[in-house]
């Protein structure tokens, strides 16, 4: 009975998921110092993921499997673990989007506020659907879950910024307004 | 050590024990998905509520140790609903796909609806619909829709192998297990994850329709694929061979020991049966190409060893070989005088061991061949064949033309060598150059005991009958040594054994019965334990690296 073994997971993941190595991604050295700054924080280094991979995506533009990976190996994760945190999440974005991204709430006090003809104003004067980005790269529009400003329905996180008690009129100067 | 109370009955576990565990002392079931006695508390099924005396609500019973005087009820109306309510919850996705699902018949979902759940169903809507037959590495198939997220399979990976190739994504009714994009379950052990799926999720490639589970017989034995020995069923398929075209063994399956494997088998044992029904399978003696009757057969080899010297004879032994046929060709060989008798053929690319159950000697007898004395000098036979003093050479299972000694000197060794007889189960490049084949029963086709690396002395069983004239290594090795007035201990293998516990001293002592289905250890050799899971030892060096800093 002289079987081959068939091969063991010794390769690293990214070689064996037929990723590119990953020349570009890479943090600098100030981040990555960052990196371990952030680690410490926790009792379990493991804690800092989410900042880390928010700053992978900043950095990198989205999270692509080879930012998961090379994060997974800053924390000595499997890529499989990684990923599970950044599918859970929609917060991360697994293509890449837009320079800037509208998040329109359309849960229960912005819906009975009109969210859904704000999304549709939205997708009207952008030309995309939810969920997508504009062909050149200016906008990304999602629909979003509560974003606890109920007293300001319907409302929308543009960027960094909650845009509040929305009107088309005020939907098109927010849209000049991004370059 | 605590005493708990589990429906009316005391019982006292050791500390640490969880309420599944003491209960299933006590020969209660509490059903289960999630939880797994090999793998951590995930707590993520909620099938195995329990109530407890001042608990305000039921409770998981894996996730609770037994605390003395702690009393358990497994059987109120409450728990009886909440189980009722989890199966409803489990089963809202999951398709009804029964008819075409290779788990049907040894499902948990199926068992537990009957058990536990037996409710109309509510559901209207669409169910979510998931990909379906993705292939996970070479031996596991993925159906998504099937699962109910228990992460055993996960957890597999993360605190045995340590390879952590698989991860629940997304969230909500979208979650699915699945690997990184791109990767591969590609380790050693993927096929135990198929073992602990209590579902249809992940299924065995290789068994893949085959044969409905209800067709099969389950019979106890040790795997042969390495020096470890593990302990494993095997599934025949005898009630419908011709559903699997033919095909008598349908699977391996590791059976819980604690002392060798505990609850897993690699993957080079799991599918390493493959030769048991392939094409290859010598079913008759023949002479030179021509078909042989048994006994015409047996005489020819009673006269080479009779006629012939012993100086001119060797004997290429197998550690394929259970101890009683090895035990058996002892006695041939000091009856006639042979001594040039051996084992250890190199093979053609040496293997290592891996980093847990499987060792570098693919054989599962070399402890057993070692202790019974046929340790002979394999190249010095080689030699001794190339000089021209070999007349008789019996080969037994090697092919020495693939073996790891230089082509150059097996083919000159064989061109000088009288007669070669092969003894095996199944052809190879040595059996075509012989002068005389006999056929031998594969390992699930009779009785035996094989002696671990480690000294532990395990037997196994016959799953199905031996193909055409296929005879064990004893019966055939006693025939011989009887027509040559040798002393033969009977018609059994057990007989074997226990002619062998009285002859040779580490076997004394031991017999079928004080083996059992666990094992025992050879006199003198220390009790053994499953080895420690790479994770877990990855995991302990670890720790012991943080304190130290």
């Amino acid at each position: 009975m002289s079987n081959g073994a068939p091969p063991t997971s010794s390769r690293p993941p990214t070689e064996r998921a037929g990723l590119a190595a990953p020349a570009t991604i890479k943090f600098s050295p100030e981040q990555l110092a960052e990196v371990r700054r952030l680690q410490g924080l926790y009792p379990d280094a493991r804690g800092a993921l989410l900042p880390v991979l928010h700053m992978a995506q900043d950095t990198f533009g989205y999270l692509s499997l080879e930012a998961e990976a090379y994060v997974a190996g800053l924390f000595g994760l499997s890529p499989a673990h990684v990923h599970e945190v950044v599918t859970f999440y929609t917060l991360y974005f697994q293509q890449p989007k837009g320079r800037h991204v509208v998040g329109v709430c359309h849960n229960l006090s912005c819906h009975l506020a009109g969210a859904q003809d704000i999304l549709r104003h939205f997708e009207a004067r952008l030309g995309i659907a939810r969920g997508e980005t504009t062909d050149d790269g200016r906008v990304t529009l999602q629909a979003v879950e509560c974003l606890c400003a109920c007293e300001a329905a319907p409302m929308a996180q543009v960027d960094d910024r909650y845009e509040m008690q929305l009107t088309p009129e005020k939907i098109d100067r927010i849209l000049d307004g991004l370059r | 050590m605590p005493k708990v109370t589990i429906d009316g009955k005391e019982i006292e576990v050791e500390a640490g024990a969880n309420l599944i565990e003491a209960a299933r002392r006590l020969g209660i079931e509490i059903p289960h998905y999630c939880y797994h006695p090999g793998l951590s508390i995930a707590g993520q099924c909620r099938l195995c509520m329990v109530d407890i005396d001042k608990a305000p609500r039921p409770t998981i019973a894996c996730n609770t140790l037994a605390a003395d005087g702690m009393v358990v009820h497994t059987e109120t109306d409450r728990v009886k609903e909440t189980r009722r309510s989890i199966m409803e919850f489990h089963l809202i996705n999951h398709p009804l796909d029964c008819p075409v699902c290779d788990q049907a018949g040894e499902c948990w979902l199926q068992i537990y609806y009957m058990k536990h759940g037996l409710y109309d169903p509510r559901m209207t809507d669409e169910k979510v619909h998931k990909p379906k037959a993705v292939p996970l590495g070479p031996h596991v198939m993925l159906d998504a829709e099937r699962c109910i997220l228990c992460s055993r399979c996960v957890r597999f990976c993360d605190e045995i192998t340590g390879t952590g190739e698989l991860g629940i994504f997304s969230r909500g009714d979208r979650s699915e297990i699945g690997l990184f994009p791109g990767q591969d379950l590609e380790n050693n052990y993927s096929g135990n994850v198929v073992d602990i799926c209590p579902v249809g999720a992940l299924t065995d490639r290789d068994f893949r329709f085959q044969v409905r589970v209800w067709y099969l017989d389950t019979t106890k034995s040790i795997c042969p694929g390495c020096a470890r020995g593990c302990n494993i069923d095997v599934h025949v398929n005898r009630k419908r061979p011709h559903h699997a075209g033919g095909r008598r063994v349908a699977r391996l399956k590791p059976r819980f020991n604690d002392a060798v494997n505990a609850w897993w088998i690699c993957d080079v044992g799991r599918y390493g049966f493959g030769s048991v029904d392939d094409e290859s399978r010598i079913r008759f003696a023949r002479q030179r190409g021509q078909d042989l009757t048994r006994d015409d057969a047996l005489g020819l080899v009673i006269a080479a060893l009779r006629d012939h010297a012993p100086d001119e004879i060797a004997i290429l032994a197998s550690a394929d070989l259970a101890n009683e046929d090895l035990f058996a060709l002892r006695r041939l060989a000091e009856h006639r005088g042979i001594r040039q008798v051996a084992f250890r053929v190199p093979p053609a690319t040496p293997a290592a061991d891996d980093d847990f159950l499987l060792r570098a000697d693919r054989h599962p007898n070399s402890r057993g061949a070692e202790i019974i004395g046929l340790d002979g000098d394999a190249a010095a036979i080689l030699a001794r064949c190339r000089a021209g003093s070999i007349k008789v050479l019996w080969v037994i299972g090697h092919d020495i033309t693939a073996a790891g000694w230089p082509a150059r000197d097996v083919a000159d060794a064989l061109e000088h060598v009288g007669s070669i007889i092969y003894t095996g189960t199944n052809d190879n490049g040595t059996s075509a150059l012989a002068t005389l084949v006999l056929p031998l029963a594969a390992w699930v086709e009779r009785d035996g005991t094989f002696t671990n690396f480690l000294g532990r002395v395990q037997r196994f069983r016959a799953a199905v009958e031996p193909l055409g004239d296929a005879l064990a290594g004893w019966d055939l090795f006693g025939r011989v040594l009887g027509a040559l007035g040798g002393p033969v201990a009977g018609g059994r293998a057990e007989l074997w054994f226990r002619e062998l516990a009285r002859t040779v001293p580490a076997f004394d002592g031991l017999s079928y019965q004080s083996i059992g289905d666990g094992g025992a250890m050879l006199a003198g050799a220390a009790p053994t334990t499953a080895p420690e899971p790479p994770a877990r030892r990855a995991n302990a060096a670890a720790s012991v690296a943080e304190v130290s800093r």
